[in-house]
């Protein structure tokens, strides 16, 4: 059978539709957010600190600022998106259409990946003004903003199936997902850490993530490049499998 | 539409919610064009029945065929064929008339015309045009209803399962309905109807199953359950408490 692209864009129509129903929330917060960042540690405070790996402090900064963002809307996207769906039972409409389950999967991924890519640009366009945006090779930045988008779509995915409360879908956001993109590099070189914590940094999945997408800004990075882009890869398709393995077993949606 | 397959055959159903049975064991056939009506006490099986039909709920064992389409080899191929109107409004309460029909009709893979004709047709039948822009939240339970069966009606399926599609709804708006209801009928459409208002059965169906215990316990044409005077509800009633006794 075919796949059934009419359905799969709609679900991702809808959810782009859901995110401008309440703009406020989505798309104003975290461009406030990155605003304020962008201002305090790249502007105020960068003012008065030395370059880092051979720039600016500000332009160093704001690629891990925008990344920081693309993770936030990407996860909540799709985590509020399916958990309200399970909550008033509206996901039963998914369920009884015809779907295959990884169409059902691309259909919540790629709606929270444009929230991603919608964030993005909005953060980009405040970046413009501080003068923080540079892009060193704009194939490899689309490439890290859409991949690390999907990852935490299906990240969100997942706990929006596996939580029971409200409570719980914040859960792996607080204790996981801020601490370890925080620790990943956002504001500072790896190269101003101990031995051991640089090692540890790079266990760290999200400094790949976020060293990434500064390489593609600013042309530098401190990652081995293959490594990254294999530890991104291999959580997305991994994660994609995850997920639609989980609603083919109708893991907590189906009865 | 194959003419060849019963509407819906169930064989061997049963369904486990952990260690309870809500559905044990049950075989049923529907003809196509059958008005059938799916009858039974609350827990009874019901639902959990029409949960496996649609894809809601999985299959502990047994087998489901809609048109000779398996529901769990060719589920994607089987779900067109069948539409749902819920007992609860499982739906985006945010989200407004119009766009529930919209967003519906497209996860079917209808075309944006064939969505724009199919959902203006349903707000008109329904009665629904005046409210198309308001939040499902903001409609009026007999509202709510009827959004939910045209939403059931969106992608014009040749089987339609209505569970408790009348409750909440006043008795004009009932009336309304049943004879939408029998012109869908008379023109080919195979409907199952769950129902507790057992004079709606009566006025509706030609066929019916009593399901108790998840095991159906009666099955026969209306004719057969309101023999020797009696109506369906006496019926009912006496199949039901003799099977609880």
């Amino acid at each position: 059978m075919r796949v059934n692209w009419i359905g799969i864009y709609t679900m991702v129509r809808r959810e782009i539709e859901r995110t401008f129903r309440v703009a406020t929330q989505t798309l104003l917060s975290p461009v406030i957010s990155a605003a304020l960042y962008i201002f305090i540690f790249g502007y105020v405070i960068g003012s008065n600190i030395q370059e880092v790996a051979g720039v600016s402090y500000i332009t160093f900064v704001f690629p891990g600022i925008l990344m920081l963002n693309i993770i936030g809307a990407a996860f909540a996207s799709s985590s509020s998106s399916l958990y309200f769906a399970r909550f008033t039972r509206g996901v039963e409409e998914i369920l009884v259409a015809p779907f295959s389950y990884a169409g059902m999967m691309f259909g919540y991924m790629f709606g929270a990946v444009l929230r991603g890519v919608l964030v993005a640009i909005l953060i980009m366009i405040v970046g413009l003004f501080f003068g923080a945006v540079t892009l060193a090779n704009p194939l490899a930045f689309l490439f890290y903003v859409a991949t690390v988008s999907g990852i935490f779509a299906l990240l969100g995915m997942f706990v929006a199936l596996w939580a029971q409360s409200f409570e719980q879908l914040t859960v792996l956001n607080t204790f996981v997902i801020t601490p370890l993109t925080y620790l990943g590099g956002i504001f500072y070189s790896i190269s101003m850490l101990p031995e051991t914590v640089q090692f540890l940094t790079r266990l760290n999945p999200f400094f790949y993530f976020v060293d990434g997408i500064r390489s593609s800004m600013i042309g530098i990075s401190e990652a081995n490049t293959g490594i990254g882009v294999l530890v991104i890869l291999g959580l997305l398709i991994g994660l994609a499998i995850l997920v639609t393995y989980v609603f083919k077993i109708g893991w907590r949606i189906r009865a | 539409m194959n003419t060849t397959h019963d509407a819906l055959t169930i064989e061997n159903l049963v369904k486990k919610y952990g260690e309870k049975t809500a559905v044990d064991g049950i075989s049923l056939s529907i003809p196509k064009g059958s008005f059938f009506g799916l009858l039974g006490p609350n827990g009874a099986g019901k639902s959990s029945t029409i949960h496996c039909i649609t894809g809601i709920a999985t299959i502990t064992s047994g087998r489901i065929l809609i048109d000779g389409v398996d529901v769990q080899e060719e589920y994607k191929e089987a779900r067109k064929l069948v539409g749902l109107s819920p007992q609860e409004f499982n739906v985006d309460i945010f989200a407004p008339v119009e766009k529930l029909l919209d967003y519906v009709g497209g996860y079917y893979g209808m075309s944006k015309a064939e969505r724009m004709e199919r959902a203006e047709e349903l707000l008109t039948r329904f009665d629904l045009q005046e409210h198309r822009k308001k939040k499902f939240q903001e409609l009026s339970g007999g509202l709510k209803r009827r959004a939910m069966l045209a939403r059931g009606l969106m992608h014009a399926p040749d089987l339609l399962i209505l569970d408790e599609p009348t409750a909440g709804v006043d008795v004009e708006q009932r009336h309304d309905l049943w004879e939408y209801l029998r012109e869908m009928n008379k023109n080919g459409k195979t409907i199952i109807l769950t129902s507790h208002y057992l004079e709606e059965v009566e006025a509706l169906c030609d066929e019916i199953a009593i399901i108790n215990h998840g095991k159906i316990v009666a099955q026969g044409s209306k004719e057969e359950f309101v023999k020797d005077g009696s109506s369906l509800e006496q019926s009912y009633l006496a199949i039901t408490k003799g099977d609880t006794d």
